[in-house]
């Protein structure tokens, strides 16, 4: 009799793990599963839930017999009723009686189910989900119903995370290319950023963004959405949507916060998230700042010790209804790097904060000159494993020293045009140029860069190099190059800019070669031009 | 440091536009339509505000000029108003555009020059 009951067993076992399931699709597979199950424990109904994207609550995926659970929707919060214990606990959980148990979802009453017995869904030690069974008479379910049901459930979870993984690493890697944003070159300011998906290829809501405004100065945003999962990656993104359109619209830092806040509240009511947006002139150095709870940016001087800039206070995105977010004003020196970042880079298990900021400092004060090899050196040094739990983000920006000669190139865009100027500006503050010499050379350098935007490449794109120098003791000079045909100038107001040039710069040189123009202005520093 | 903005007010019969921050070849479109938005069909002329303009480019200067050519073909003046003494008044000597607009150092002398022309 023994040996008949463990011959028995042994083909139980051996229909649920039965390795012909694994070609089937996921939902075929789960159903036969959930069949062979009701019919080896002799139950009613049966069902799987998944654990959401937020690990918050169970989803009802495939039931037999309870199919309502499904087509409902059902979800549970994690550590509810009798599903959400089990996911929270990672243990089974028999129920005899269902009238004298705690009950969170009324199908399983209506459907008059008297005892219960689930399992939790592990995949390496994680819960992804529960399996349960029903029966519709009182049935004390023992340790080897236990234990058959808990190899389905083993098996169900194989066959989950294997698909799920799949989907879910081809997600991540979609979001993580879409998350590193093409940075702006810019000659006066260097910009490295680094994303770290949590492990597991979860998707997390953390995120970076820079990007040139109008005007020529820099948007820096870096920002994390509170919660996990496709979800919150979504709302991530519609964010970060959000904040280039009220930024492009030339709101300060406080008022694009101030926005999104309205934003986030009405995308999704209850969801928070911290957020740094600053605006960076990187030709003067001015730097505008606003944050929503987020972590302080991080300022190391060019000659001084690393310092934490604490923000205004204010409440993450969607905490409050009425936020006003305060904005703080500093001089990012030439030499001076700025370090934003996420929570996930310097909290670890098991160690304070103040560990991870302090190790944070001590990284970005090391002194890397370049600035893509802080970047490497950062997510070494601060997650030498990679990611936990949480994903991570980091965006580094370096105000540069200009140094004795200026070369620079831009796209021959009229957008270049602002950049270049205030490029140009601080060269000549650097130079030791007054006010009116910078104020001239920068429109007169202007005229001639318009020039070469409007004449040299007819409708293709090209670029226009700006190169300054002082000439020995002599007067300073800018040569602006395009790589195009000459064309003389025409209309009206590039008549004036050539007068323009003249009358601001002391000598207008134009040279043509096969290989393009280039216009020469010099101008004696200190001098008065008539 | 921001990229140009304009503000258009009504005084009676003339329109102050104030252009602030930079009149360039970056903000010409947008900065025109203001501009030539601003003049409505009863006014007596129009006093471009360039009090706080931090900058002026050509394509800036042309847009002075279009809208002094477009008013002066109905009979209507253009006033401008300039600090002394900046950038934008070496650039809007050096095109002279004196030869097309009357140059004040405060709107309110500016509006009074235009009722009473």
């Amino acid at each position: 009799m023994k040996s008949r009951i463990a011959a028995d067993r042994l083909r139980d076992l051996q229909t649920i793990t039965d390795a012909a399931l694994a070609f089937l699709p996921l939902d075929v597979l789960l159903d036969e599963l959930l069949t062979r199950v009701i019919e080896i424990l002799g139950a009613d109904t049966a069902a799987i839930l998944l654990l959401d994207e937020d690990e918050s609550e169970l989803v009802a995926r495939a039931a037999k017999g309870l199919e309502e659970e499904v087509e409902r929707g059902v979800r549970i919060p994690l550590g509810r009723g009798f599903a959400g214990r089990i996911a929270a606990t990672r243990m089974p959980v028999r129920i005899l009686n269902l009238a004298d148990a705690d009950i969170f979802n009324p199908i399983l009453r209506e459907k008059g189910l008297e005892s219960m017995l689930g399992v939790p869904l592990l995949v390496e030690g994680e819960v992804i989900g529960v399996l349960h069974v029903g029966t519709l008479r009182q049935r004390a379910f023992d340790e080897d119903d236990t234990e058959l049901l808990q190899r389905a459930g083993d098996r169900a979870a194989l066959a989950i995370s294997s698909r799920l993984t799949e989907h879910e690493r081809g997600l991540a890697n979609a979001l993580q290319r879409s998350l590193m944003p093409r940075l702006p070159q810019l000659p006066a300011v260097s910009l490295a950023g680094r994303y770290l998906p949590a492990a597991a290829a979860r998707l997390g809501g953390d995120w970076y963004d820079a990007f040139a405004l109008p005007d020529g100065r820099l948007g820096l945003a870096i920002g994390d959405v509170v919660g996990r999962g496709f979800h919150a990656s979504a709302i991530m993104g519609q964010l970060r949507s959000g904040l280039r359109a009220y930024a492009l619209d030339g709101m300060p830092p406080g008022e694009v916060l101030e926005k999104l806040n309205r934003l986030l509240r009405q995308l999704e009511p209850g969801r928070t998230a911290t957020l740094v947006y600053i605006v960076l002139d990187p030709h003067g150095g001015g730097l505008v700042a606003a944050g929503a709870g987020h972590p302080p940016p991080l300022v190391n001087p060019a000659d001084g010790e690393p310092w934490f800039a604490e923000l205004p206070s204010s409440v993450p995105l969607g905490a409050s209804r009425y936020v006003r977010y305060d904005e703080l004003e500093l001089e990012l020196e030439p030499g001076s790097t700025l370090a934003l970042y996420t929570d996930g880079l310097v909290e670890r298990a098991g160690e304070s904060l103040d560990t991870g900021l302090e190790r944070l400092a001590t990284t970005v004060s090391a002194g890397y000159a370049n600035l893509e090899h802080l970047g490497d050196a950062l997510v070494d040094v601060m997650l030498p494993e990679g990611a936990g739990d949480d994903d991570a983000a980091l965006l580094v920006a370096r105000a540069e020293v200009l140094g004795e000669t200026l070369v620079a190139r831009f796209p021959a865009e009229v957008e270049s045009i602002p950049v270049m100027r205030r490029l140009l500006g601080r060269w000549l503050d650097e130079a030791g140029a007054t006010r009116a010499d910078v104020e001239d050379l920068m429109l007169a350098s202007a005229e001639a860069a318009a020039n070469a935007i409007e004449h040299a490449y007819g409708l293709e794109s090209g670029v226009v190099e700006v190169r300054a120098w002082i000439s020995g003791e002599g007067p300073v000079k800018v040569a602006i190059r395009d790589f195009g045909n000459w064309r003389a100038p025409r209309g009206t107001h590039r008549g004036r800019g050539l007068l323009l040039m003249e009358n601001l710069a002391d000598v207008v040189e134009v040279v043509r070669s096969d290989e393009g123009t280039t216009i020469e202005l010099s101008r004696r520093l200190g001098a008065e031009v008539a | 440091m921001n990229g140009g903005s304009a503000k258009v007010d009504y005084h009676d019969a003339v329109g102050v536009v104030r252009l602030t921050g930079e009149v360039d070849i970056s903000q010409a479109q947008e900065l025109r339509g203001h501009l030539l938005g601003a003049v409505r069909n009863e006014d007596l002329g129009l006093v471009v505000d360039l009090t706080d303009a931090t900058y002026i480019d050509s394509v800036g200067v042309s847009l002075l000029f279009e809208l002094a050519d477009k008013l002066a073909a109905r009979q209507l003046q253009l006033a401008v108003v300039l600090p002394e003494g900046g950038l934008i008044e070496r650039v809007l000597t050096i095109v002279n555009v004196a030869s097309v607009a009357e140059i004040h150092r405060d709107v309110d002398d500016a509006l009074s020059a235009i009722r009473g022309a």
